[in-house]
């Protein structure tokens, strides 16, 4: 039973960081159809520019410890925000009317440019946030001793999604990307700036993964130029697992994927976790295609 | 007309014999190495290193009045340069050659030294097949994969562990040296409780970690390279587990600390070759002021100095009385003792290095690492 609830909060941390990925997946393909290769690319871009501001920028020897990471991780969202902004506006906007596979070759070019620029920036060596700023406290919760940090991976996680969600829900800007989600020539003619909600969406999905990105760098220390690639990879899983397009489907799926990685090493073999989760998504598709909360949406004719 | 004719081929007669007593006074020697190319740092040192020895044998006026004229050949490190050097060294008719750095490359040149009856000490080649193929003129001053294994194997049996867990990740090198560590530890039961394979470059590497806990081994050795072992140690102190773990020569990389923590990997250990500055025979002393003392420098890696070994083997050869290939193969199968620069060395029937290479390396709380005496 302790070994079970072990892995289960093992499996919910990884699914955490998963599901903060996923989101961005998520929030693109729903409005445009797009499937942004290259946003796992801004999350380890998000990694590198937190280690920069934090070391070589001195921000975390300048101030405490606290106020340090949370000013990083608001510049860190902006840059990135900024950078995606931009991504859009360069390898997006112009093919808009070119056909999805065109796009989705250019969201392919962009992740193999963002990494090597990061190899030619950085160099190929891997790089170490500095251990102090991981907050080393456990929690003992029935009995349980948990490391803090799981604790706030899983909180933060949570956080930023329901924020996500209520904003989507709740707000008038949130309606205008829903609108343009369901169909750009409908909310056009209803007022709505297609081209401005698009980009805000190229904002904020960008700026969240700069901000997971950090969450990684501080909580595993270790961060690489090709980061992006595997984490991403894991995140668009699990944004097809939950239903790609649905925002707490993106949540869903990356926690589910994590524990089911987890449990596969666990009860079966480290080696094959990979395998058994991907054969646990090829199951799930088969019996839903639409992912775990996706909705069936009815062909236009 | 016929007293020129005859006195022509007396001089033609005179030249073509003593041309060749004048040449058999210089021992030929080759040597491959890569000069050029990706591993041009090794191939400089060995060139550096073996040129060193050579001077100084002749300045002692050679062995046996015979000095040793050094030929070197580069293979760029690549395969297809190598065949080119190896032909380039048959034809300048060199006794041995010592060479090269790469298991793939030595191959290359493998059966163009054999096929010409000459003498080949491989130096940085240490794939197992190599010597496995019956040649009777190949030796080499590496270890061979496997050895690895049998070292780690060595060091458990020795330390007393009983239950173990092996981990690697799936690479051929790190696949290769859990499974020749299985293969030694064999029958002196020691038990191996736990065995499986974790995907590198991930960072969350905790769900392994419990499920290995769980197995409750006293020992964890993982086979694979330093960034997942970094994340390992640092994920091992954070859950408060204090189980000992060993590495193979994969983690000898200055990054693991730093990607660990200083806390989280002191008392971790790796078994890996004796990096130049840490050797501590006699003869590596020596060896190192002198190279110091010439070049400036100290040799950038091991593999290097296993040039300057397989120098010492043809030495000790030509010491012997022995200048043929034949007599210096014979001599070195079967060889024991020979004074090499990093420890004793010696030979078995297949051209293999004979003696424990391996040693342990500790990591200090200061994030050091230092080289433990001999087990």
């Amino acid at each position: 039973m302790d070994f079970f609830v072990q892995q289960l909060l093992n499996g919910l941390a990884v699914g955490g960081i998963y599901a903060l990925v996923a989101l961005g997946y998520t929030m693109v393909y729903g409005v445009l159809k797009l499937i942004n290769f290259a946003h796992g690319d801004l999350f380890a871009i998000g990694a590198y520019l937190g280690l920069t501001l934090l070391v070589t920028c001195q921000l975390a020897s300048t101030l405490p410890p606290f106020y340090a990471v949370l000013l990083v991780f608001v510049m860190v969202s902006l840059m990135v925000a900024l950078i995606g902004y931009l991504l859009e506006r360069v390898a997006y906007r112009p093919l808009r009317s070119a056909g999805r596979l065109s796009a989705v070759v250019s969201a392919l070019g962009a992740s193999i440019f963002f990494e090597n620029a990061l190899m030619l920036i950085y160099g190929a060596r891997v790089f170490v946030y500095p251990d102090f700023l991981r907050p080393d406290f456990t929690v003992t919760i029935l009995g349980f001793t948990i490391p803090g940090m799981r604790l706030l991976v899983i909180a933060v996680s949570i956080l930023l999604m329901v924020a996500l969600q209520a904003f989507m829900l709740h707000t008038r800007t949130g309606a205008a990307i829903r609108a343009v989600a369901i169909d750009q020539g409908a909310a056009r003619l209803m007022g709505i700036n297609v081209n401005r909600v698009i980009s805000l969406v190229f904002l904020i999905g960008p700026g969240l993964g700069g901000a997971a990105g950090i969450l990684v760098g501080i909580y595993y220390g270790q961060i690489d130029f090709l980061m992006g690639w595997s984490y991403g990879l894991k995140a668009f899983t699990a944004a097809i697992l939950g239903g790609i397009g649905n925002i707490p489907g993106a949540m869903v799926g990356g926690l589910l994927l994590g524990v089911v990685e987890a449990m596969a090493s666990a009860y079966f073999a480290v080696a094959w976790k990979d395998a058994v989760a991907f054969v646990v998504l090829i199951l799930i598709l088969i019996v839903r295609p639409t992912g775990l909360l996706g909705e069936r949406t009815a062909d236009k004719l | 007309m016929k007293k020129i004719l005859t006195a022509l081929a007396c001089l033609a007669l005179t030249l073509a014999v003593a041309g060749p007593v004048r040449a058999a006074d210089d021992f030929k020697l080759g040597l491959m190495c890569p000069v050029t190319g990706k591993w041009a740092s090794e191939g400089l040192d060995m060139k550096n290193i073996v040129s060193m020895l050579v001077d100084r044998v002749n300045a002692k006026g050679g062995i046996d009045g015979r000095k040793i004229e050094l030929i070197v050949a580069d293979d760029a490190g690549d395969p297809r340069s190598a065949a080119l050097a190896a032909q380039k060294l048959a034809s300048s008719e060199v006794v041995a050659v010592i060479g090269t750095y790469g298991s793939a490359v030595t191959e290359a040149s493998q059966n163009i030294y054999d096929e010409s009856g000459i003498v080949q000490i491989g130096t940085g080649s240490t794939s197992i097949r190599l010597t496995e193929k019956g040649m009777q003129h190949f030796f080499r001053t590496c270890p061979r994969d496997d050895a690895q294994g049998d070292a780690a194997a060595r060091i458990i049996k020795a330390k007393g562990y009983k239950n173990i867990a092996l981990l690697h990740d799936n690479s051929s090198y790190s696949k290769g040296l859990a499974e020749a560590t299985i293969k030694s530890l064999e029958g002196s039961g020691v038990n191996i409780v736990f065995y499986d394979a974790l995907t590198p470059g991930e960072r969350d590497y905790t769900a392994t970690l419990t499920k290995l806990k769980a197995a409750a081994p006293e020992f964890v050795f993982f086979t694979g390279y330093y960034p997942e072992t970094g994340m390992l140690l640092r994920q091992k102190k954070e859950m408060n587990w204090d189980v000992p773990m060993m590495g193979g020569d994969a983690s000898n990389h200055a990054d693991l600390v730093t990607i660990a923590g200083n806390a989280a990997a002191e008392g971790y250990f790796f078994i890996s070759p004796p990096l130049p500055q840490d050797m501590d025979t006699e003869n590596a002393k020596t060896f190192l002021k002198d190279f110091q003392a010439t070049y400036k420098s100290l040799p950038v890696s091991v593999w290097g100095v296993m040039a300057g070994d397989a120098f010492v083997a043809i030495e000790e050869a030509m010491k012997a009385g022995k200048f043929t290939a034949d007599d210096i193969a014979d001599f070195l199968h079967g060889a024991r003792n020979l004074p090499a620069i990093t420890g004793d060395m010696g030979f078995d029937a297949k051209g293999d290095r004979v003696g424990d290479f391996y040693r342990i390396y500790t990591v200090r709380s200061d994030g050091s690492f230092v080289l433990e005496p001999k087990i």
